[in-house]
């Protein structure tokens, strides 16, 4: 039997996601992620390659974070269609370092029998530093009467929701995937030299989960 | 400095089948138990055709181009900084998806440790019948300083 889905009608904006903790990444799985995807890049398998360009160990690819965040949404918003996410990595992922996926609705709205939620996404890893960041947007039914509707090809429930946004959102995760290389800056800069000094505080926490209007005040980072 | 004339420069669409087992062992390798990347049966109780593959999977997707080589910086460290992808649809076990690559945009930038070269790199899927599937945005910080590695 399928999981329970998720309904558009169900969702706040605010709702966080549940935290998914990963197993520690260790050098099987980078193996794994290389044959699986075909990166074979040997700052991610090779250790005495990866020492000799000065880095302390072999690192996580980018895209596998990527990928264990997407299992956050995916396991969230089951019976959603993923229409767009985005990251920005930020600081590399280590052997033996566990990696810690959160998310929280930003942004709610849905228009001619079309639904949508926005999601703020970012992962954290074993001391709370953030490692990455994003946001996708999931395209979901109205409602279980709207998925039997359309699935036995009758039109959408239309319902017209009004975007409804967490208060000072900031516009990462809504760029439509096309902005420029703007958001490249000190931060990849970071990772790109191995510095480590500054630390990460964990993201903001939402007012309340249960927050249920938009007024759920989202502090600036 | 990059060369700005990267800008546009393409590769041609490679074909890229989606099979199950290569779904499989990708969603294993993030340790990823969704059945729906597993099992037939339950994709098509969720209202799917068939099993899907997990957002990332276009990483695993070949296209021809050599960014190296459509970018010009011989064997210079490239870092990924960020990636998005656009879903028109989901990708399903059984498709055939032609990637194309391209350089989007090629800049300079101040970054703490001195100037960096930034890439975009833009890859589009497409099915059989040329329907847009996915496309998926790559920046690149083509380190730019420092000695090749």
């Amino acid at each position: 039997m399928p999981a329970r889905k998720l309904y558009f009608e169900s969702i706040r904006v605010g709702d966080e996601l549940p935290a998914l903790a990963k197993a520690p990444v260790d050098r099987v799985q980078l193996s794994r992620y290389a044959g699986a995807s075909g990166d074979y890049n040997p700052v991610h398998v090779d250790e005495l390659y990866a020492k000799s360009v000065g880095m302390p160990s072999v690192y996580a690819p980018g895209m596998l974070v990527m990928g264990m965040l997407g299992q956050l949404i995916s396991d969230w918003a089951r019976g959603g269609q993923m229409r767009r996410y985005n990251v920005r990595f930020i600081k590399m992922v280590w052997p033996g370092d566990t990696v810690v996926c959160k998310g929280r609705v930003s942004n709610r709205h849905g228009t001619a029998g079309r639904y949508f939620v926005d999601i703020d996404l970012w992962a954290e890893n074993q001391r709370g530093e953030l490692v990455m960041k994003g946001g996708a947007q999931i395209q979901l039914f109205y409602s279980l009467e709207d998925e039997n509707r359309q699935r036995s090809g009758q039109s959408p429930i239309v319902i017209e929701v009004p975007r409804e946004s967490l208060a000072a959102a900031p516009a990462t995760s809504t760029g439509g995937g096309s902005s420029e290389a703007s958001a490249v800056d000190e931060e990849a800069d970071e990772r790109l030299t191995g510095a480590s000094s500054k630390k990460t505080v964990p993201r903001e926490k939402p007012a309340a989960k249960t927050a249920t209007l938009p007024s759920a005040k989202k502090p600036k980072k | 400095m990059l060369d700005k004339n990267a800008i546009g420069r393409a590769s041609p669409p490679t074909l890229n089948e989606v099979e199950k087992g290569a779904i499989r062992r990708f969603a294993e390798a993030i340790g990823d138990y969704n059945p729906i990347y597993y099992d037939e049966e339950y994709a098509r109780a969720s209202g799917y055709p068939t099993i899907i593959a997990p957002p990332t999977f276009p990483a695993s997707f070949h296209s021809a181009a050599d960014l190296r080589e459509l970018l010009g910086v011989g064997i210079k460290s490239l870092l990924h900084a960020e990636q998005g992808f656009d879903y028109e649809r989901p990708i399903f076990a059984g498709d055939r998806i032609y990637v194309s690559t391209r350089v989007a945009d090629v800049s300079e930038r101040q970054g703490m440790s001195g100037k960096m070269d930034i890439a975009v790199i833009e890859d589009e899927g497409r099915d059989e019948e040329g329907n847009l599937v996915f496309r998926a945005r790559r920046t690149l910080v083509v380190r730019a300083s420092k000695e090749t590695p």
